[in-house]
């Protein structure tokens, strides 16, 4: 049986998370399987030199340097499919994931499981433990070959990066399906880190939506300047404009590994997680004793954050005799 | 220009979970429902284009409290709301209701298909690509901005670490808002009143068409806590933990 790893990469870049999904396959193999290694983009040279790990890669080239958008990323792999005949597409849980994995899903009519944590397999049959309701619960799935999974980030190890051999590397001229994409890219947008850098931050003070209002990221604010830290935000404080772009953590926000990370309010979602459970240390507030964010904090309390805000800020201006 | 917006009731996953008695599912009996916070963008983005270029929005909501959200999308500038009927007590499926929502689209010539990028539930896939690849049109998921000229769309879309990408494409087309253009708007009470008069139409599913993707043999809580100490629910113990916690780490003092 073929396993096909998706992989993906832009602007020069491969994602870490690609050599997670060829981890993933590589786990499930059995005697006489491929793992066979899919790159879309213009990184050719950059997807040979880490994806040794798999059997085959494929490599969808593009001339430029180019976001590919999912529906023609998705319409490559399809002719890859047909092509290979997988047992097993794995398909990264990424903003281009999110897209191709169910438009993949529906034009073979393969079953599709999502926001996947771990796979076992036995023969064709396999059993995937997914993640539902913001992380609290996890499924128990039993699904039958062939099959998509849309994985996790973070939830296998990266498989060793070292070069294939290029007698394993194949060219796919992409050029027609490229150009003929009905979904163009005009424009990319990179931040400018010079305001602020939460990726090199060493202590962060995280807000979520447990903050209620914007008024109140203040008293927060106040604090991370008691520590010395960055003010950061989950994804709903970000989208309702308390708090800039660039101050978010997660999944489309930034990966942080500060020293000290103190989350208020935050349940602790996986694309947050995603973000930064990476943290040497993780300290956690909220209410809801059964908020996933507790299942990464180093310590966890579950009083409310403004008493907790209040009573920390009191003990640190007297400490500091200020 | 027509828009259908779609607007999925899921539990409140910020209150308690439980196990129903088979293990299968979430007991729903007492949970709160609310609506799929993306939706809530999407139905936002929706009335966004509809005041900057004119278009005709339909809100169709599936779920536990349909009603009550649609008289919300009425009071905030839908022009039609539809509940379209569900099995009671089921988790919504974006794979099992794609085909009502592709049926729909196609029924009433609808150019542009709103949903949330994603629901808590849409452990089987998602909504919107399913539906772009039943109307094989293009779709685009996590979208932060739509902006509409004519049957072109101009969607930016977030990536990671805050890296936008902005395309271009043409109507028909399928878009998972992950964020409208701007946060969504509050309704007074008195709108809401006005608009609770709407009448709400109902239509009935579309058989699936997919198979049935997997099945969920067992649903369980995760194992808590792993390694971390719970410092209990008293914020003045908790706070004097914490700064001795700090100090020992050399990070009590900026
Ligand atoms: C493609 C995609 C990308 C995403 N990217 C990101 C991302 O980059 N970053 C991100 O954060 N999210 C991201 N999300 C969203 C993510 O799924 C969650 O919706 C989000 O993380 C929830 O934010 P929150 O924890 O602040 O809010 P909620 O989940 O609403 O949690 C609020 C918490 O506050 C607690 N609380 C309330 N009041 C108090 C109080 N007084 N004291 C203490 N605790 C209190 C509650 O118990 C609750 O647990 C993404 C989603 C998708 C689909
Ligand atoms: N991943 C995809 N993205 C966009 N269009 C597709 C994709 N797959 C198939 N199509 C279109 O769907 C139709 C049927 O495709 P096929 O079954 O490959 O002949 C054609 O119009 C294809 O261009």
């Amino acid at each position: 049986m073929k396993l096909i790893a998706c992989t993906e990469g832009h602007s020069s870049k491969i994602e870490a998370f690609s050599l997670e999904m060829i981890a993933a396959a590589r786990s499930l193999v059995e005697a006489g399987d491929e793992v066979v290694a899919f790159f879309a983009g213009a990184e050719a040279d950059a997807a040979s030199s880490l994806f040794g790990a798999a059997d085959r890669l494929l490599v969808a080239r593009a001339s430029k340097s180019e976001l590919i958008p999912a529906e023609t990323y998705a319409r490559l792999l399809r002719d890859v499919i047909d092509a290979e005949a997988p047992g097993l597409v794995l398909v990264p849980y990424s903003a281009n994931g999110l897209d191709v994995a169910a438009d993949i899903a529906a034009r073979t009519g393969w079953p599709l499981i999502s926001y996947v944590n771990e796979i076992k397999r036995d023969g064709d049959e396999l059993t995937v433990v997914a993640q539902m309701y913001g992380g609290k619960i996890l499924a128990d799935c039993a699904v039958r070959l062939p099959a998509i999974l849309m994985v996790n980030p973070g939830a296998f190890a990266e498989a060793a990066a070292s070069p294939i051999d290029s007698a394993k590397v194949s060219m796919i001229d992409a050029e027609a399906v490229l150009a003929g994409g009905k979904v163009k890219m005009v424009d990319i947008d990179v931040p400018d880190y010079a305001d602020v850098d939460l990726t090199k931050a060493e202590r962060i003070v995280c807000v979520g939506r447990g903050i209620g209002d914007e008024a109140s990221i203040d008293l927060a604010r106040n604090l991370a300047t008691l520590l010395g830290a960055e003010i950061a935000g989950s994804r709903p404080v970000v989208d309702n404009g308390w708090l800039p772009k660039l101050r978010q953590v997660g999944k489309s926000g930034q990966k942080v590994k500060p020293k000290l990370y103190l989350a208020l309010g935050v349940s602790g979602a996986p694309e947050h997680l995603e973000g930064m459970s990476q943290a040497d240390l993780i300290i956690a507030v909220n209410t809801d004793p059964k908020a996933p964010i507790f299942n990464v904090a180093h310590y966890g309390a579950t009083c409310d954050l403004f008493d907790l805000v209040a009573n920390l800020g009191d003990r640190l201006r007297a400490g500091s005799g200020r | 220009m027509n828009i259908l917006v779609v607007l999925r009731m899921i539990p409140d996953s910020a209150g308690e979970l439980q196990l129903a008695e088979d293990g299968r599912a979430i007991d729903r009996e007492w949970l709160d429902f609310q609506l799929n916070d993306f939706d809530d963008h999407a139905l936002e983005e929706a009335i966004l284009l509809k005041e900057a270029g004119g278009a005709k929005v339909m809100a169709v909501a599936i779920g536990e409290g349909a009603k009550r959200v649609l008289q919300m999308a009425a009071a905030r500038g839908a022009d039609e709301v539809v509940a379209l009927q569900s099995e009671e007590d089921a988790m919504i499926s974006s794979r099992e209701i794609a085909a009502s929502i592709a049926a729909m689209a196609r029924a009433r010539s609808v150019d542009l298909v709103l949903c949330g990028v994603q629901s808590s539930e849409d452990v089987f896939g998602q909504l919107a690509p399913y539906v772009g690849a039943l109307l094989d049109c293009p779709h685009v998921s996590g979208t932060n901005r739509i902006v509409a000229n004519g049957a072109m769309l101009r969607v930016t879309q977030e990536r990671g670490a805050g890296v936008a990408v902005t395309y271009e494409l043409a109507t028909p087309a399928v878009l998972g808002v992950q964020t409208a253009s701007k946060a969504p708007r509050y309704v007074s009470g008195s709108k809401l009143r006005e608009a609770s008069k709407t009448p709400i139409g109902r239509a009935t599913p579309e058989p699936s068409g997919f198979e049935r993707s997997a099945e969920i043999i067992t649903l369980r809580l995760p194992v808590q806590g792993g390694s971390g100490e719970i410092l209990g629910d008293n914020a003045d113990t908790v706070a004097d933990r914490l700064v001795g916690i700090l100090a020992a780490k050399g990070l009590a003092r900026n």
